[in-house]
């Protein structure tokens, strides 16, 4: 990835467009397979951020929104509203990559707990807005309910909620993404990179 | 099978009013009872909502969305009204948990919010053809390429469904253990997931081509196949619920 | 004047050090039909992306040379107003469907949306192309529930309603059965006889010789033949070069029937001719 790549690069290329439905099949397919397995984890971000790894932060964050926008239209229409958590997903795995965190595999493992972070940050609000500070995950709402019990402050209760369920779920989905970008091949991800221009042969 | 959008392809008095209509309702129905902080409000818009829903024939497809949020209600209320310190009024006891009245009052103003914003959105979803949303939208500005990807999705998905299916009973018959402890389960999961994963990445290649060699990329105003849907009572219908925003702003300050 | 000219073309792929097209100098005219043979990776799928625009526009690169399409520079060419002159598809029939419509009218239109053609004259053009290709009965079917071939004609469909003078066909039948290829062939010639500048990559040598005015032999990114298929297939390193000759003329090649000029027959026809020949000299 060279640094003269423009990090922010809003137009997109037809490769870039196409990845789009495909990361979001591949958060959808990845939920079914965990919940199929019965993982305790949700998996559903992987091609989001597969998407800001080989494309960059504006790729992962269209991604990010597109699949939420689809899982409004398909699954849960109030699920819409957690987009933003995942276009901060996809734009944190976008920054993260260009900086070369998915070089060596101790680094992909700290780029998957600092995406939890920022997906948490995010989804606080909303958890506080919809459900009064819960996620709707056993593990992570039992130690909500023992923290607020407690009587620590509602807010951290619920971060300290979304981080037991992000941080193993950001890390696992982070080292399968990263697994997949190493077996392509590289003529094939860098048509997902659109800072390549023509040069001429004589 | 070839969608998985939650529309359903009826002919009803909803279904006739056209998207941005009823992407206006659903905002004023989310807005106001928010504003005005009345749960009634919010009981009333939730009620509006369902009789539409039903009156649209798609009752049986809402009840699988309902169900999937029932669990994390039921969390909801019994966390709210057992588990949050500062509450004095015990409402009943079940062995050593104490439920609060006053907790159950949050709950249940969560509860209200929550149906009315999920019943608001599935009206959208459930009534209007998913190329419907997507062309008004192109043709209010929308970029054709985002249009594109939220069309082409719901035909990926169900597709790379099928592989899946297909791909996981072959690693079965391979001796792929998905069955006994977490760790046998998550080892199972990187050979599942791979090869779909793999599959469709390498498909987008010819994919953007061939939608290349289908002029995606031209610079110009985009025609239509489909007609565009009228509505034949857009004005009067947006007007009265621009008019009951108001009035819910106004109830507030007063 | 020729349809197409290529003159001296080079190009290479981003990330690699060989050129995939090695300094191509050819001419098409206007209806013809060529094939194009050679082993895997000789650049037979670059030629066909690099006629259709999509080198270098899409895989970007390094390329040297030019492509003259009906007096238009490839190079200096955007991707949609080469998609008016020239029409591809590819191996695959299920990629070539957009997803994104769910009745084969509407995909075929996409195409016709993004040129910003006028209603009436997509469903103009889209009957005309749905009979031609013989699959009027599939307008309101979803493309994604059709057999390969019927598929794969949908594609075909889809780049003829765009009206170009040339398409290109990378691979059309390597992955459909028996049936689906025959549906697709069929349609095909029906094409070319309605006077469309066929381009075609296909292994089926066979089929190559039935139907190609001229086969261009690729190796290693360069132009090793580019002669009418008798001519051709009687060349006599074939094997070496990944190619199978047609059955027809590994048989009169075993046999030692041949022409006056030493050409071997290509096609089922040629074959009983020349064997009938030599049947009565005896």
């Amino acid at each position: 990835m060279s640094k003269a790549r423009n990090l922010w690069r809003v137009k997109l290329n037809t490769a870039s467009i196409v990845l789009i439905p495909a990361a979001v099949a591949i958060n959808y397919i990845g939920k079914l397979f965990a919940e199929a397995l019965k993982l305790p984890l949700w998996l559903d971000s992987i091609g989001t951020i597969f998407a800001g790894i080989v494309g960059g932060p504006v790729l992962g964050a269209l991604s990010g929104l597109i699949n939420n926008i689809i899982y409004g239209l398909t699954l849960s229409p109030a699920s819409a509203v957690y987009g933003i958590a995942s276009i901060g997903i996809g734009v944190a795995s976008g920054v993260l990559a260009h900086y070369g965190m998915v070089s060596k595999l101790w680094k992909v493992i700290v780029f998957g707990i600092i995406v939890a972070l920022v997906s948490s940050i995010i989804s606080v609000p909303l958890n506080y807005v919809y459900y009064g500070g819960q996620t709707g995950n056993i593990w992570g709402d039992a130690a909500f309910a023992f923290l607020n019990a407690h009587h620590v402050n509602v807010i951290l209760s619920s971060f300290v909620d979304n981080i037991l369920v992000d941080a193993p779920d950001k890390v696992v989905s982070a080292i399968v993404a990263f697994a997949v970008y190493r077996v392509l091949p590289k003529r094939l991800t860098i048509l997902f990179d659109n800072s390549q221009e023509t040069t001429t042969l004589d | 099978m070839t969608s998985i959008s939650l529309y359903v392809d009826k002919k009803s008095i909803v279904h006739d009013v056209d998207f941005l209509t009823k992407l206006i309702y659903c905002c004023v129905f989310i807005v106001a009872p928010i504003i005005t902080g009345a749960v009634i409000l919010g009981t009333f818009s939730f009620l509006v909502s369902l009789i539409l829903i039903i009156s649209a024939g798609a009752l049986k497809k809402l009840m699988p969305i309902a169900a999937l949020s029932l669990f994390v209600l039921l969390s909801v209320i019994i966390i709210q009204s057992a588990f949050i310190q500062g509450y004095h009024d015990v409402l009943f006891t079940i062995g050593p948990v104490h439920f609060y009245r006053e907790g159950l009052i949050h709950a249940s103003s969560i509860v209200v919010r929550f149906l009315d914003i999920l019943l608001a959105f599935s009206l959208i979803v459930l009534t209007t053809h998913p190329a419907d949303m997507v062309e008004t939208l192109q043709r209010k500005g929308l970029s054709h390429r985002i249009g594109y990807v939220i069309l082409s999705v719901f035909q990926i998905i169900p597709q790379m469904a099928q592989t899946m299916k297909t791909i996981s009973d072959a690693q079965r018959s391979r001796g792929l253990e998905t069955e006994g402890n977490i760790f046998i389960r998550a080892k199972a999961f990187l050979p599942l997931i791979g090869p779909v994963v793999i599959n469709s990445l390498i498909g987008t290649r010819e994919r953007a081509m061939a939608l290349e060699a289908r002029a995606f990329s031209a610079e110009v105003k985009h025609t239509y196949f489909r007609d565009e849907p009228v509505y034949r009572y857009k004005t009067p219908v947006r007007l009265i619920l621009l008019l009951l925003l108001i009035v819910s702003i106004a109830w507030r300050l007063l | 004047m020729s349809k197409i000219i290529v003159k001296s073309l080079k190009y290479k792929y981003p990330l690699t050090e060989a050129l995939a097209l090695n300094g191509l100098t050819f001419q098409i005219e206007r209806g013809e039909f060529i094939g194009i043979i050679g082993r895997n990776g000789a650049g037979k799928s670059t030629l066909c992306a690099a006629l259709s625009g999509l080198v270098p526009h899409f895989f970007k690169g390094a390329y040297g040379g030019s492509i003259l399409i009906d007096g238009i520079n490839v190079k200096e060419s955007k991707l949609s107003d080469i998609a008016r002159k020239v029409g591809i598809v590819f191996q695959n029939p299920f990629t070539q469907m957009t997803g994104a419509k769910d009745s084969v009218t509407e995909e075929l239109a996409f195409g016709m949306e993004n040129l910003a053609i006028p209603k009436t004259e997509m469903v103009r053009r889209i009957d005309d192309a749905l009979r031609l290709l013989e699959i009027e009965n599939l307008r309101d079917k979803n493309p994604f529930e059709l057999s390969g071939g019927q598929m794969q004609r949908v594609a075909i469909a889809s780049i003829l309603v765009m009206l170009p003078e040339v398409i290109v066909l990378d691979e059309p039948t390597s992955q459909l059965d028996p049936q689906g290829t025959e549906e697709v062939f069929k349609a095909i010639k029906r094409l070319s006889n309605q006077g469309m500048t066929i381009i075609m990559v296909e292994h089926k040598t066979e089929k190559i010789a039935e139907y190609a005015d001229r086969v261009m032999l690729l190796d290693q990114g360069q132009i090793v033949a580019f002669d009418p298929p008798a001519k051709l297939f009687s060349l006599s390193n074939l094997e070496e070069r990944g190619v199978r000759p047609p059955v027809f003329t590994r048989v009169a090649k075993g046999l030692d029937i041949h022409d006056q000029v030493g050409l071997y027959p290509v096609t089922l026809e040629s074959t009983v001719n020349e064997v009938q020949k030599v049947y009565e000299s005896h």
